[in-house]
């Protein structure tokens, strides 16, 4: 379980999470949705320690964020997909994701290896596995990020907005990954402006608005007229994004 | 015996004028080279035939090869080749100004570029002549363009002058090598001459730094 | 007025000697510069306050200093503190104290280059520091300094002519012998002037394909 417990951060004098509170199951998809500066990036860079709290605590299967002893457990745990990909640009596909399972799960080069062509593969990057990030479409080169956080079988995938530096036709592909992993049961902490696809595969929404979580409903109850509609700030958001 | 491997008071007198021959040939080489490889610059810039080609060929070379190799020729070859007689400061005042050139010349070149010759062309449109374009439009921006890169330079040239103590020109350096024979004390010696050195590079950026602002000031207070 | 540099024939072997001596010195030299480049560039972007000022005071200083008298310094010096080593010695292990400062400089704003996206990435999966610096930092702050740690490399290399003044016969010191020997020191360092020039020449055009093998990623692909 992810716990976030009256989690505060600011940025000199301006509070970017003001008493956050949310947890995360195995098992479910919670979609995190909010306008732009509502602090999602940095809710999800707090919780992967990129970020040091201000006040509040976040335990990732019971370890603390904050300790840095924990931290790296809590690492281990989960693994992150990021907007602008980071991708290491002089390693090949295979190299980007066999580089931590060597590293830190230990695993052998071979059973690494074989392991990551087997994820490229089911992305549908086998034949691309050799190729460096440079010479990948955008789509592709987040398919290969998708591939290095999974190779480290993490119990949570953590995604801020990962489709919004691509075109419709690679969010595409992106997202029909994203819903199969879902389907077979992956933990997912999931930032994104998709609204539509946040409704299909989210079990839980939870909004985020100047710091606030202001709404944390299971995906049914978010899109009711009598749930997270019921809130004007909310209603208003999804009418903004959906004619965008 | 043993007094004469112990330091006086003298010898300060010795560093001072050390540092006073590095320093002299360091102005005067850089003010010489400043001007030569200013006026090669202007030369490329006019596409003068042979000569532009020449200039370039003759900078390449000077800029890629030992400065020590340079002094030998200087000093110990152009004498064997023309029956001349040429004394180590003559030898040193001729290859460090070349050498410095070079580099000019390539700050040069780069500064007047990064004017552009659309502008230079324009200028002369309204009727400026050669010189009034030189004087008034290029030299201005040209100089505050480079005098960053001039400062680095100056701070690289102050060293090289370290070579000329190897043709006997009695420059810090070789105070340092006469000191150091005398005394034995070669740390000290050392020490202390790496440190005059330290001290007037460090004067030399330092200076060049306030003059970049100055100019950077004037600039934008002529563009209100 | 006479210019034959035919005279310098039955000298050529002796000179190639010397010509090795700087090869040598040089490629040592590079080795170290880079090592020590590497781990003070290290230093400097580390956070540690004291790590960082120490790294950039001993930049500061071996740039500001010439290369003649730090070699002097060393190779009078050392005797002086019971360290016996040969001129060679010396001389590599000066151009490399030297080299690694430049080459610090080169790599530091490298490693500064780097986006910081991508260390964040490294970092949140769980790799340790050191592999961070080994697999990450280090390559592509390389690849992407190839070209002027390339510069510093040419220089090491014209540096290299002073390691003469300390008795070394490399190819300055062994130019020196032939010129005194032959009474043509015109011809001799005329020829000298061109053959240093030619080698970094050399050197630049190895370097610009090593920056082209390095960075073949960002090529098109042939296939
Ligand atoms: N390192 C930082 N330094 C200063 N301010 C920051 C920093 N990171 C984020 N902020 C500020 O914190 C606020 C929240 O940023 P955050 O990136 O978390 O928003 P977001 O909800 O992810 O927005 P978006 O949808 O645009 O990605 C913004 O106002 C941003 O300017
Ligand atoms: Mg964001």
């Amino acid at each position: 379980m992810i716990s976030v417990r009256g989690v505060r951060k600011s940025f000199g004098s301006a509070t970017v999470l003001d008493g956050i509170d949310l947890e995360v199951h195995r098992g479910e998809v919670v979609s995190i949705l909010g306008s732009s500066g509502s602090g999602k990036s940095t809710l999800v860079r707090c919780i992967n320690g990129l970020e040091k709290l201000d006040g509040g605590r976040i335990t990732v299967d019971d370890f603390d964020v904050s300790h840095p002893k924990q931290l790296a457990e809590a690492r281990k745990r989960s693994a992150t997909v990021f907007q602008l990909f980071n991708l290491y640009p002089h390693m090949t596909a295979v190299q980007n994701v066999t580089l931590a399972p060597i590293q830190v799960l230990k695993q052998s080069r071979t059973q690494a290896e074989s392991a990551a062509r087997a994820l490229l593969d089911s992305v549908g990057l086998g034949a691309r596995a050799d190729a460096y990030p440079a010479q990948l479409s955008g789509g592709q080169r987040q398919r290969v990020g998708i591939c290095r956080a999974l190779a480290m079988k993490p119990s949570y995938l953590l995604l801020d907005e990962i489709t919004s530096a691509l075109d419709p036709e690679m969010t595409a592909e992106v997202l029909s990954i994203l819903a199969r992993l879902a389907k077979t049961g992956t933990t997912m902490v999931f930032v994104t402006h998709e609204i539509e696809f946040a409704r299909t595969i989210s079990s839980r929404i939870v909004f985020l608005d100047k710091g606030q979580l202001v709404v944390d409903l299971p995906t049914g109850q978010f899109f009711a007229p009598d749930g997270g509609m019921s809130k004007p700030r909310i209603a208003q958001f999804l009418s903004k994004m959906r004619k965008d | 015996m043993m007094r004469y491997t112990s330091f006086t008071s003298y010898d300060f007198i010795l560093l001072a004028q050390g540092l006073g021959v590095s320093l002299a040939l360091f102005l005067a080489t850089t003010l010489i080279g400043l001007f030569v490889g200013t006026m090669w610059a202007i030369i490329r810039f006019y596409r003068v035939p042979v000569l532009t080609q020449f200039i370039t060929f003759f900078a390449e070379l000077l800029k890629n090869s030992p400065v020590l190799v340079q002094l030998f020729l200087v000093f110990f070859g152009l004498p064997a080749l023309a029956k001349i007689n040429i004394t180590p400061v003559e030898a040193a005042v001729i290859t460090l100004s070349g050498n410095t050139a070079a580099f000019i010349y390539v700050i040069a070149v780069s500064a007047i570029e990064s004017i552009g010759r659309d502008q230079i062309e324009s200028a002369r449109v309204f009727g400026l002549s050669r010189w009034q374009v030189l004087r008034h439009v290029i030299a201005p921006q040209a100089v505050a363009f480079a005098i960053g890169p001039l400062t680095g330079l100056l701070v690289n040239q102050l060293q090289v002058t370290s070579l000329i103590s190897v043709i006997g020109v009695v420059d810090l350096t070789k105070i340092g090598n006469i000191l150091n024979l005398r005394t034995l004390k070669p740390f000290i010696v050392w020490t202390v001459v790496g440190g005059l050195y330290y001290v007037t590079a460090k004067l030399i950026a330092y200076g060049g730094a306030r003059l970049e602002q100055r100019l950077r000031a004037h600039t934008a207070w002529k563009g209100l | 007025m006479t210019f034959d540099v035919t005279i310098l024939a039955p000298h050529v072997p002796f000179l190639l000697k010397g010509a090795l001596l700087t090869a040598e010195a040089c490629a040592l030299a590079l080795a170290g510069s880079l090592v020590i480049g590497l781990i003070v560039a290290a230093l400097r972007t580390s956070s540690s306050v004291i790590l960082s000022r120490a790294a950039f005071i001993y930049v500061d200083l071996f740039r500001n200093i010439p290369f003649i008298v730090q070699l002097f310094f060393f190779f009078y010096g050392l005797p002086e503190i019971g360290i016996y080593i040969d001129a060679f010695t010396t001389g590599v292990i000066a151009l490399s104290i030297a080299g690694g400062a430049f080459s610090s400089d080169v790599i530091r704003s490298g490693i500064l280059a780097i986006d910081t996206g991508i260390l964040e990435a490294a970092e949140v999966s769980g790799l340790s520091r050191s592999v961070i610096f080994r697999k990450i930092v280090m390559p592509i702050a390389l690849r992407t300094s190839i070209r002027p740690l390339g510069s510093v490399f040419i220089n090491l290399v014209l540096t290299s002519s002073i390691l003469s003044t300390i008795t070394l016969n490399e190819l300055t010191g062994s130019a020196k012998i032939v010129a005194s020997d032959t009474f043509r020191p015109f011809e001799v360092y005329a020829v000298l002037l061109i053959v240093y020039a030619s080698l970094t020449y050399l050197v630049s055009l190895a370097i610009g394909a090593l920056h082209r093998h390095l960075n073949r990623d960002r090529m098109p692909e042939v296939a």
